[in-house]
């Protein structure tokens, strides 16, 4: 910029353009690191039930979770410990609070427990066995 | 905050959903673009349905815009008083109407921090409103759907894409402020080189 650009004017573009940069570079950083986390995802098949249990978040109510990982509402209410009635609409955060204030995350790892236990215990694929290990049949009769 | 709405919008669904597009479209600073992404993958797994949602928020968010167009189109007195008749004010109009329509449609979905300034600036300068009605809408679909869409896609692993289109916002901001820093720059260094040119022939 010359000099006859009066003294306000430099403070604003120098301003603008430290801010542009500062912008530029951290939201940068972060929108790389969230693509790179992105990249690295495969949105799940349509239909699918959902089995991950760290998708669990505190802001959600007992029937969405129990819609979301196919868990009867009754399970997880029992399993917490508290009456369904005037629960329904609570999310897991203010169930705990009302219900164990002294118990951070409780509800949460119940909640998650409950979930694991309700899920059918995974079986080997066998569509996806190693062809070379021999399949273990009944010696014939001689 | 974001989580208390999240969990309301559980409870309460699309019409909720509308409302808080329609207090965001008026400049309130909610997490808008985050709900319409959560939107879409709560679509997904059956909590709300995906027709009824979308067109409930294209209505809310643009009848937001549109009022808060007409704030800035009742209030240009106001701003006249102080900057009537000033080049500054004329340049700005002036701009406006060249650049308006491709404000207001980014605004709406990619760089949302300007999306409020853009709707009263359309309103002060008196704007047509017609067009800006079809920017606005044109903008807001493509919040709704793309965004929503997103959430659909990605269903319960709704975050990451929420975190990236965030971010991503954020990213095109500081370009768009370092690109007008630098333009700013330039045009006063014209300015100064045309005076000097002029004293030295004078």
């Amino acid at each position: 910029m010359s000099s006859k650009t009066t003294p306000r004017q430099r403070v604003l573009v120098i301003g603008l353009i430290s801010v542009g940069i500062v912008f530029t570079a951290f939201f940068g950083m972060r929108a790389l690191h969230a693509f790179n986390k992105l990249n690295g995802h495969r949105p799940p098949p349509p239909g699918k039930v959902e089995t991950d249990v760290e998708l669990v978040r505190d802001w959600m109510t007992i029937p969405f979770i129990s819609r979301m990982y196919r868990v009867p509402e009754k399970n997880l209410f029992d399993a917490i410990g508290i009456p369904p009635f005037s629960n329904h609409d609570k999310s897991l955060k203010d169930i705990n609070q009302d219900y164990y204030p002294n118990a951070g995350g409780y509800v949460l790892d119940m909640v998650k427990a409950t979930i694991l236990a309700h899920q059918p215990t995974p079986t080997p694929d066998a569509s996806r066995a190693p062809s070379a290990v021999p399949m273990l049949t009944a010696p014939a009769a001689p | 905050m974001s989580e208390f709405l999240l969990t309301q919008i559980i409870n309460y669904g699309a019409p909720l959903l509308g409302i808080i597009v329609f207090v965001g479209g008026l400049g309130i600073p909610l997490p808008c673009t985050l709900l319409v992404i959560a939107a879409g993958a709560f679509a997904r797994q059956g909590i709300l349905p995906w027709h009824t949602t979308a067109l409930i928020s294209i209505i809310s968010v643009v009848a937001g815009d549109s009022l808060s167009y007409s704030l800035g189109y009742y209030s240009r007195e106001l701003v006249l008083q102080r900057f009537s008749g000033t080049p500054r004010w004329l340049q700005a109009e002036q701009s406006f109407q060249k650049w308006g329509p491709l404000s207001i449609f980014f605004s709406r979905f990619l760089v949302t921090a300007i999306a409020l300034p853009v709707n009263l600036f359309s309103g002060t300068t008196r704007f047509s409103f017609n067009k800006f009605l079809i920017y606005d809408l044109l903008g807001e679909v493509v919040w709704i759907i793309g965004y929503g869409g997103l959430g659909y896609w990605f269903g319960s692993e709704w975050e990451l894409a929420s975190e990236f289109i965030s971010n991503f916002g954020g990213l095109v901001l500081g370009v768009i402020i370092f690109g007008f820093g630098i333009r700013q720059a330039w045009n006063w260094q014209k300015q100064n080189k045309a005076k000097s040119y002029k004293n030295a022939e004078a």
